[in-house]
């Protein structure tokens, strides 16, 4: 009990940490609606040009305000702690009665608390303003949940992408390759559905699709049964991720004590 | 039962595996990536010391002495080639966790206060992470708002305050879980004059209240001397001196300097033991070797020649004596 509090007090600060930094959740706000509002004017026009597309132009718009949402939210972890590994402060913070790793992940947790309500809001208005519609209001009792579970393992893997920069030294070279194919392979902008086949089938070998168009699906008309393959996958996903975390993070600090940092 | 000493270290040693880099040729470089150069470095070369509960030693040090490399084992955050340590009866490398709880650190360098918000959002989530009860945490907290009188800051964000007032939080964030050992790694570093004064008065009168036992490293002297009663010095790994800084001065005080501003133009001090440093007109500065000619006897001399406007008898400064004490230790290996 006494250690659940312990990371629920890093994910209270990282919150209040999150309130206080207005500037950064405006520049996300604006971005949203940015985004929102280049892609329905690509879609209407795609559309306009007579371009068979098997999916709604609105649908693909609420698609899209889900997926930047998921996106969206999760703190950039891996650059904290690619600081901390290259000016040593991770040796420092070794030191203290709490571990590293649990606590980089209930920061993140603490900044979804904050960013996750306010994103969602916005995504929700700007979505609505550029489609004047609005999905089956009961595929947001699946976006919600599973939106968030999706956040928090985007926020392992840049934890886990941190971490590897007890080796690499700059994590941003393997951060840009692995956020590219989460956009690609996770269907960022486009369902999965519209795919060649064969790159449908290469995604769903990643936890990519899971994390993007998996929540991002209920609000194209995807129903209770897909939700528990969803599940299932998101949390063998979740294990997986979390049991890297631990192998790297193990090795990281045995080779830290070992041969310094 | 005696009580056990708060640190005992034996024979400790670490040595690391650095890389070198070949000639920069594009051989050179190419042999770098296929087969890096690398060469061991002895950073802590068989280190024995016994610190006392409540004592404040200063650890002092060239840069590369080892001084962080044994802070890190300490605290168990590195291990050991060889020897053995334990501190408040932990072997820090095998019991970090429970070590932790009875440790604090202060790093000059870095910082443990979250630097968009204020020190005291940082205060509650470390009595969090030191598992502090709220009432003691309160009656902790409120003691050391007084001592470093935090007041005036404790709700301006963190990376708004001076140097001066960011270390005084540190300190007070290191001190809020009543640690029985706090190791300082250079903790005055980038300060100006009076927030070290404020700092060493601190830390001084916080470990006679709380009786806890200093560690400090530092390159500033006036750390040394004003918060330490002890040091320890180390070189290339090794132990160099480890004693009262007092006996210090009396073994490796080898001079007296004396500066005199006297109404005659030019004084002359022939005296035996006396080597003039620099010499002006109605000015002059000399050594004076101990045992030889006594200061009276060179203050005498100097007044017969005119009227002394001022005079300053100071001993050797101790970073003098300090890299006294590296040049005969570099002496005597090369020999």
């Amino acid at each position: 009990m006494t250690a659940l509090r312990k990371y629920v007090a890093f994910a209270r600060i990282a919150a209040v940490q999150a309130a206080r930094g207005r500037g950064e959740l405006y520049g996300r706000m604006a971005f949203v609606a940015v985004i929102l509002g280049v892609f329905s004017a690509l879609w209407k026009a795609v559309g306009e040009a007579g371009m068979p597309i098997a999916v709604e132009m609105s649908a693909l718009v609420w698609y899209l305000a889900v997926t930047e949402w998921i996106l969206l939210t999760p703190a950039p972890a891996y650059v904290d702690i690619e600081a901390d590994v290259r000016r040593g402060d991770v040796a420092y913070q070794l030191a203290r009665p709490a571990s590293y790793l649990g606590a980089a992940m209930a920061q993140g947790v603490g900044v979804l608390v904050v960013r996750a309500p306010v994103l969602a809001a916005t995504c929700f208005v700007c979505a609505f303003a550029v489609t004047g519609r609005m999905p089956d209001p009961r595929s947001f009792v699946y976006v919600v949940p599973f939106g968030i579970s999706a956040m928090v393992l985007i926020h392992a893997l840049y934890v886990l992408t941190g971490l590897a920069a007890f080796w690499l030294g700059d994590v941003s070279p393997l951060f840009w390759v692995w956020q590219k194919l989460l956009f690609v392979l996770g269907g960022l902008m486009l369902p999965l559905a519209l795919y060649p086949e064969w790159m449908q089938w290469l995604a769903h070998g990643t936890p990519f699709p899971s994390l993007l168009a998996g929540p991002g699906s209920f609000v194209l008309g995807v129903g209770s049964a897909d939700a528990w393959t969803l599940a299932s996958r998101l949390a063998c996903w979740a294990v997986v991720i979390t049991f890297g975390a631990l192998v790297v993070f193990r090795r990281a600090v045995r080779n830290l004590q070992l041969h310094g940092g | 039962m005696p009580s056990l000493p708060a640190i005992r270290v034996k024979e400790l040693t670490k040595t690391f595996r650095v890389t070198r880099a070949r000639p920069r040729s594009l051989a050179g470089r190419v042999q770098d990536v296929l087969a890096p150069r690398t060469e061991v470095v002895r950073a802590v070369d068989g280190i024995s010391l016994s610190i006392e509960r409540g004592e404040r030693v200063a650890f002092i040090g060239p840069n590369g002495a080892g001084k962080s490399t044994t802070l890190k084992m300490l605290s168990g955050i590195l291990h050991p080639d060889a020897g053995d340590a334990t501190v408040l009866g932990h072997v820090p490398w095998r019991n970090r966790s429970a070590l932790a709880f009875e440790i604090g650190t202060v790093f000059g360098q870095r910082s443990q206060l979250w630097y968009h918000l204020p020190a005291r959002d940082t205060f509650a989530l470390l009595a969090h992470v030191y598992e502090v009860p709220p009432d003691e945490h309160r009656r902790r907290l409120a003691a050391l708002t007084d001592a470093f009188d935090l007041g005036p800051f404790m709700d301006t964000p963190v990376r708004q305050l001076s140097l001066g007032q960011r270390m005084r939080a540190e300190i007070a964030a290191s001190l809020l879980h009543a640690p029985r050992i706090l190791f300082l790694d250079e903790p005055t570093i980038g300060l100006d004059v009076s927030a070290k004064a404020a700092i060493r008065t601190l830390l001084r009168a916080q470990s006679e209240t709380d009786g806890a036992t200093l560690l400090l490293t530092s390159h500033d002297t006036g750390d040394m001397e004003r918060v330490c009663h002890r040091a320890v010095i180390i070189h290339q790994g090794r132990v160099l001196w480890d004693g009262s800084i007092a006996d210090l001065r009396r073994r490796h005080v080898k001079s007296k300097r004396i500066t005199i501003w006297s109404e005659s133009e030019h004084l002359t001090l022939d005296l035996p033991g006396v080597r003039v440093l620099a010499a002006r007109p109605y000015y002059m500065e000399v050594e004076l070797e101990p045992g030889t000619t006594p200061v009276g006897a060179v203050v005498d001399a100097a007044s017969r020649q005119g009227v002394l406007h001022d005079l300053a008898i100071e001993d050797t400064p101790l970073d003098e004596i300090i890299r006294s004490v590296y040049r005969d230790a570099e002496a005597r290996s090369t020999s």
